[in-house]
């Protein structure tokens, strides 16, 4: 029998354990660094979209070009955003060691801003056939209750937005970004208690409310 | 990084560090474990047996000892710590049917504690060696035997033994039958490093002089095997272990006794950690790596219990917000949206860790045989023991510690 105590495992062992946690950390931040490139791409072809757009907004002003299409292309835009947005909200939770999707996220508000800034002007331009809900919500949220408000918030658009599909335009804006345009929207519909919905430019609601009676203020 | 993602990865890296020293002990040294050096030298040994109302078990265990067929074991002392039930009767039934080999001893008050009967029990050994046994605990025939060669080495003090279940009748014992094999597993690998840390009640043999010149037993510990067993580090003995040398003991079959006893283990656990608080890096292994590593899980433990709390709590508020305002508010209450299934660097790190503690508790089960009637608990009972039995650990190290808190409030 060998009678001879193995001391060196404790270093083979920390070496190891040093080895599976780097590799760990190496799969975990290539996933995350994966999800941001196709986060990014996505914001890069909504980006084109967007000039796409704004490009028809011109020739429509200088050509007999058709107002629905327009409009079409903004709600495609818009849903497009806002899907790309619930995509982004599930790998920002699943991401833990990479901080990029979070100013990632930051310029996806500024984008939904400026779409629905535009939205607004297509509405004034073309007449206003589908409803705008625009949900303002804090990103760095602390209080539980505030917390969950928010999360019932967003279920119950998303359900009208499941059941409405494209005669509602659902954008999501984090209100605490410190971004200045985003600031600026707020003061111009008096929004200072979060989570607010502004629905149809027009009316505010900064306390939860019953699906139906939200419903019943869209056209 | 958030705070709790930097507590679950170092949290891994402790899991996986300890996974590893084990998994790396067990590969270097597989042929080893179930070795036992020949007995080139006879030694004389007595066993103690210390009796508290164990009447139903107390002769099976005399039994036992008597058969053991070890021709060095000159006496068994089998010592009633007052029992009020018929223990005494039946231990000088014993001493006639063994003339000369068992003599029945009884304290002249209750010790109240098995480290008090051990200790005046083991005033009437002058043998070489000197065994521990319980009135409950049934030693396999021929393992005595089996600890003897250890002590031709003259710095060994002490020799423990396999403790398994005897009893496995309901899914509390079949639970503790895997946990006391993967503990026996366990121990073994440690003593390739120098660091076991108990040498269990049921069976444990120490060399006389050595168990004399440390002072016997400590009688104000709740776990006088563990404490006995640092304070053989502390002093610079080894401690061997006899894999093949088995006893089957009497676990606890009540959630009750079960609880009990485990909180006991952990307030001696805590005693014998505070007694030797001043020993970090110092007296060998004690000091390099039982001390450190007992400290360490306990405060991993009782912390790692916090956090979790600290989130089912929170995760409760929310759940209970969460659906009184979707239900003021008419939505839905729970949704597929509600379960993020998207894979995190925490999901990948929490499977590589479980599939690894897994395969440890399988080489584990796997490394012992055992006779026919004892049958290795099945599969489903395995996977309480690695999702549910597991979990309760930090739980009972944290209300054990809150007694021994209360406990000192009171003394003082």
């Amino acid at each position: 029998m060998k009678d001879k105590k193995q001391y060196n495992v404790f270093w083979q062992a920390l070496l190891l354990a040093v080895t599976f946690l780097v590799i760990g950390m190496y799969l975990g931040i290539s996933l995350e660094q994966g999800r941001l490139t196709e986060i990014n791409d996505y914001y890069i072809q909504s980006e084109v979209s967007l000039i796409d757009i704004l490009a028809l907004d011109n020739l429509i002003d200088s050509s007999s070009l058709n107002c629905e299409d327009l409009k079409r292309a903004n709600i495609a835009l818009l849903d497009r955003v806002y899907e790309e947005a619930v995509l982004l909200d599930q790998y920002e939770s699943a991401g833990r060691i990479t901080e990029g999707i979070t100013s990632l996220h930051k310029k996806y508000d500024v984008l939904r801003g400026y779409l629905w800034i535009n939205s607004i002007q297509i509405k004034r331009k073309c007449g206003g056939d589908f409803n705008t809900l625009v949900y303002f919500y804090n990103y760095e949220e602390e209080d539980l209750t505030k917390k969950a408000e928010q999360n019932v918030w967003s279920k119950i658009l998303w359900e009208i937005k499941q059941e409405r599909g494209s005669n509602v335009i659902l954008i999501p804006i984090a209100a605490d970004t410190g971004l200045e345009s985003i600031n600026s929207m707020l003061n111009a519909y008096g929004v200072e208690e979060f989570p607010a919905v502004v629905v149809n430019e027009g009316v505010v609601l900064d306390e939860l409310v019953e699906k139906e009676e939200l419903i019943a203020l869209l056209n | 990084m958030d705070f709790l993602t930097s507590v679950f990865l170092v949290y891994s890296f402790v899991a996986f560090y300890f996974l590893f020293l084990f998994v790396l002990i067990y590969f270097q040294n597989r042929k080893e474990i179930l070795k036992v050096p020949k007995i080139t030298k006879k030694y004389d040994i007595s066993v103690v047996i210390t009796c508290y109302n164990e009447a139903d078990t107390i002769g099976k265990a005399i039994d036992n000892l008597a058969k053991n067929g070890y021709s060095g074991l000159k006496k068994i002392i089998v010592v009633d710590d007052c029992s009020k039930d018929n223990s005494w009767e039946i231990i000088k039934k014993y001493e006639k049917k063994y003339p000369g080999l068992v003599k029945g001893v009884r304290t002249p008050k209750g010790t109240g504690c098995a480290a008090g009967a051990k200790n005046y029990g083991s005033k009437f050994v002058k043998t070489e060696l000197i065994a521990f046994s319980d009135g409950d605990s049934f030693p396999e025939r021929g393992s005595i035997a089996k600890t003897i060669g250890f002590f031709d080495d003259e710095n060994v003090g002490a020799v423990t033994s396999t403790v398994l279940v005897k009893n496995r009748t309901n899914l509390l014992l079949k639970l503790q039958a895997i946990e006391y094999i993967v503990i026996k597993f366990t121990r073994k690998l440690l003593e390739f490093i120098g660091s076991i840390y108990v040498t269990p009640g049921p069976l444990a043999v120490y060399r006389r002089s050595a168990f004399e010149k440390i002072g016997r037993f400590d009688q104000e510990n709740l776990t006088e095997d563990i404490e006995i067993t640092w304070r053989l580090l502390y002093h610079g003995y080894d401690v061997k272990m006899a894999v093949p040398a088995k006893v089957y003991s009497v676990a606890p079959h009540t959630f009750k006794g079960w609880f009990r006893q485990r909180i006991r283990w952990n307030k001696g656990g805590v005693q014998t950690m505070i007694k030797y608080g001043g020993s970090f890096f110092r007296r060998g292994m004690l000091g390099a790596f039982v001390l450190p590593f007992f400290v360490f899980s306990w405060f991993l433990g009782v912390f790692g219990l916090a956090v979790l709390v600290y989130r089912l709590l929170k995760a409760f508020v929310v759940r209970y917000l969460l659906t009184t305002y979707s239900v003021k508010a008419h939505a839905a209450v729970l949704t597929l949206k509600d379960f993020n299934l998207t894979p995190s660097i925490l999901i990948f790190m929490g499977l590589v860790l479980f599939t690894l503690s897994l395969t440890f508790s399988i080489i584990a089960l796997l490394s012992i045989k055992e006779k026919k009637e004892f049958k290795r608990p099945g599969v489903f009972v395995f996977l309480v023991y690695e999702f549910f039995y597991l979990l309760t650990y930090p739980v009972i190290l944290v209300v054990s510690a809150w007694e021994l808190l209360r406990g000192k409030k009171t003394w003082s």
